[in-house]
């Protein structure tokens, strides 16, 4: 069984470019609105199209997860939003109040997609300086106590990196539901980590997901799609995507014949503050049973969370969630 | 420059009036016939939460013409950044007044954070900066800074955070947070850096607050004990300070009016209440120390006219607000611009109501420090 969530547009722009201006002649009422917009917009596009839910990653170069997660919870009524962000934006004391509150706010709709292993460039231009193992073991302590501070009245901890004495939430802050803890990568350090704290391993397309020794946690793919109505259609719009990219016509690669995955998909890969480097990821791409095939064999691997990502984020939002996700409804659970 | 004029939600709960204690709205306290607490209906969850009442109280503030409001962070209140990211989109106009300590969040991710509100607000964020406040509390966030390191530390984390905001790259080594080519991203630059209020009474408060205030925030004191104060922030400061004052206020038709109120949740009080708080924050200590002597009457508390020293006694906060009619608060409020308040907060209970009271009542009476009213006029009207 499967659950499935939209990625977000939160890079800048709300996932669309400037707006032109209207030739003067044309009676223009449109008001200055800005990137906010378009997020509420995709945000509300994810609760009306049927998606479980709706995932804000972390992103250097784009919209602090947690103020849009929270405007996002507040215009809707279903949609589960999880937030990407590093264990070091704040003390777990106070990532879990943030949080407290806007599950108290939201009918407990949060959920965390913690950040451990950045890369070292960007986590020195977030503040951190902690490498390696170290990492893991600060991420350890902060989920710890989140959790600790989260359910228990009278908490004191005593850590490498973070103590608290005699704290814990009282009613009414407490009581609600701990947000669903998803983690990522495939060293053991991560895996250790994910064994005591994850509810969902997200992996990516083209991990060896039988290889994890997570028994007792849900597995997750992060999985861009490109769904048409036949081959043709999904294939053109694949090309289209790879030039508008910069890359020659001739150079559009083919899906890998043993995976199905198209290794095409324009990623937002950071390579430090003010600059970004092109590259690409695998994802799916074909007509909507197709797609929805490669979904099935995940399925089949273990994978139950699918956190689809499909540009423009709106409209795709929509198409997603009127011809990808009927294709799936015996696989499919609703989340409440 | 005109007077900034804030109200103040009360992020933990609020009281149907100042005449009991017990009662909360929004679950605070337990929840019995007739206590409104949006989220419960008839013993069950309904999908809303005190969320619902926080927004109404900033679109009244926003209706009766106050330019924003304070959401104040404890340990048992909702958290200020959650609630203002939360009702963004549902104020026009409306500054919010975020409380934090800045020990608790890095600054790169605070500059994200308020970088990706003032687009979502249109620049609306405003931040009161604690660094007081401790004893117990401060172990409870597991903070373990001690009291003058904790105002060091906050003008570190204002010096990042202003290194960050217009994209750097910026690098810090600092004793309490380090940045490496740090910087907020493209798409965020360009937004309006909040106004700052600082808090806090002690030396090294003031001394902080000569760096990178924007308004230093007092508590009501006494006007000549606000007026030496304001004495000693000018001093500290290289550029010319402004202030603003958080004050409580019971206003009513007439003073009698007024001081009827406060004598019945006076009748009220639960004589355990007067213990004194804990905490090693100069400001609290400094409001007690103007109530001496034995009590009797709670007009024993008003130190100066119209300046009540009991409120802690009958809501959780600060002891001084001001009680009077409608002139005397304003002819109050405006003695204050003369002392050189730029800014007020603020506040009453309950908010929403008094917000539409005060709005509609006492703002429009306020004339500024250059007209001074002459007492007769009151004296002949209300005693």
């Amino acid at each position: 069984m499967a659950r499935f969530l939209i990625t977000l547009p939160i890079g800048g722009d709300g996932g669309r470019g400037p707006r032109p201006d209207f030739p003067g002649f044309v009676t223009d009422l449109r008001r200055a609105f800005g990137p906010s917009d378009h997020l509420a917009q995709a945000g509300r596009a994810a609760e009306i199209a049927g998606f479980g839910g709706a995932f804000v990653p972390f992103d250097p170069e784009g919209e602090e997860s947690l103020v849009v997660a929270a405007g996002l919870l507040r215009r809707s009524r279903w949609t589960r939003l999880t937030a990407g962000f590093h264990p070091g934006v704040a003390t777990p004391v106070y990532a879990a109040k943030v949080t407290a509150s806007l599950q108290r706010f939201s009918a407990d709709r949060l959920d965390w997609w913690l950040d451990v292993d950045l890369d070292p460039a960007v986590a020195r231009a977030q503040g951190d300086f902690l490498q390696g193992a170290d990492r893991y073991a600060r991420a350890e302590e902060f989920l710890t106590v989140a959790k600790g501070v989260w359910s228990e009245e009278g908490y004191t901890y005593e850590g490498r990196f973070y103590q608290v004495l005699a704290g814990g939430f009282t009613p009414p802050l407490s009581g609600h539901r701990f947000p669903a803890v998803h983690l990522s990568g495939t060293s053991p350090e991560a895996y250790a980590l994910s064994a005591r704290h994850a509810d969902v391993h997200v992996f990516d397309p083209d991990d060896d997901i039988e290889a994890a020794p997570l028994p007792g946690v849900a597995y997750g793919v992060r999985l861009p799609v490109l769904a048409r109505d036949d081959e043709s259609e999904a294939w053109e719009a694949a090309r289209r995507l790879w030039t508008a990219g910069g890359q020659a016509a001739g150079t559009l690669p083919d899906p890998d014949p043993r995976t199905r995955l198209w290794h095409g998909f324009p990623r937002r890969a950071a390579d430090g503050p003010g600059g970004r480097s092109r590259s690409y990821g695998p994802g799916l791409v074909g007509s909507f049973e197709t797609v929805a095939a490669g979904i099935r064999d995940y399925i089949d691997r273990g994978v139950g969370v699918f956190f689809l990502e499909a540009t423009p984020y709106i409209e795709e939002t929509y198409r997603l969630g009127e011809r990808l996700l009927p294709l799936l409804a015996k696989e499919r659970t609703h989340v409440r | 420059m005109s007077v900034d004029i804030y109200w103040r939600i009360g992020t933990h709960g609020d009281q149907p009036s100042l005449r009991r204690r017990t009662a909360s709205r929004g679950g605070w306290a337990p929840v019995v016939p007739g206590s409104l607490a949006p989220g419960v209906r008839d013993g069950e969850r309904d999908g809303y939460s005190y969320v619902e009442h926080m927004g109404d109280v900033a679109r009244a503030s926003e209706i009766s013409g106050f330019v924003g409001g304070l959401l104040p962070s404890f340990p048992n209140t909702d958290d200020p950044w959650a609630t203002a990211a939360t009702l963004a989109g549902e104020t026009t106009t409306y500054r919010f007044m975020i409380a934090f300590q800045p020990g608790f969040l890095h600054p790169v991710q605070a500059a994200r954070m308020t970088a990706s509100l003032q687009r979502a607000t249109g620049g609306r964020v405003v931040y009161n900066v604690i660094s007081g406040g401790g004893g117990p509390d401060q172990l409870w966030w597991g903070d373990r800074v001690d009291h003058d390191d904790r105002y060091a530390r906050t003008s570190e984390f204002l010096d990042v955070l202003r290194g960050v905001w217009d994209g750097g790259p910026f690098d810090f080594d600092g004793r309490f947070y380090q940045v490496e080519r740090a910087g907020l991203p493209p798409a965020l630059r360009g937004q309006p850096f909040p106004e700052i209020y600082f808090s806090g009474s002690s030396g090294a408060a003031i001394e902080a607050a000569g760096r990178h205030a924007d308004y230093y925030l007092s508590w009501l004191e006494p006007f000549h004990a606000l007026a030496e104060k304001f004495e000693r922030v000018r001093a500290a400061s290289d550029r010319d300070p402004r202030f603003a004052v958080r004050i409580d206020v019971l206003a009513r038709e007439t003073e009698e009016e007024a001081w009827d109120e406060i004598r019945r949740g006076w009748e009220n009080i639960d004589p355990s209440v007067l213990r004194d708080a804990t905490g090693d924050s100069i400001g609290w200590q400094r409001s007690r120390s103007f109530v001496t002597g034995r009590i009797t009457d709670h007009r024993d508390l008003e130190v100066t006219p119209n300046v009540w020293g009991g409120f802690h006694l009958l809501r959780g906060g600060p002891a001084f607000g001001l009680v009077g009619s409608y002139e005397q608060v304003a002819q109050r409020l405006d003695e204050l611009i003369g002392l050189g308040v730029g800014a007020f907060i603020l506040a009453g209970v309950p908010h929403l109501e008094e917000a539409y009271r005060v709005g509609e009542r006492v703002l429009p009476l306020l004339r500024g420090h250059d007209l001074r009213i002459e007492s007769p006029l009151l004296e002949g009207t209300l005693s």
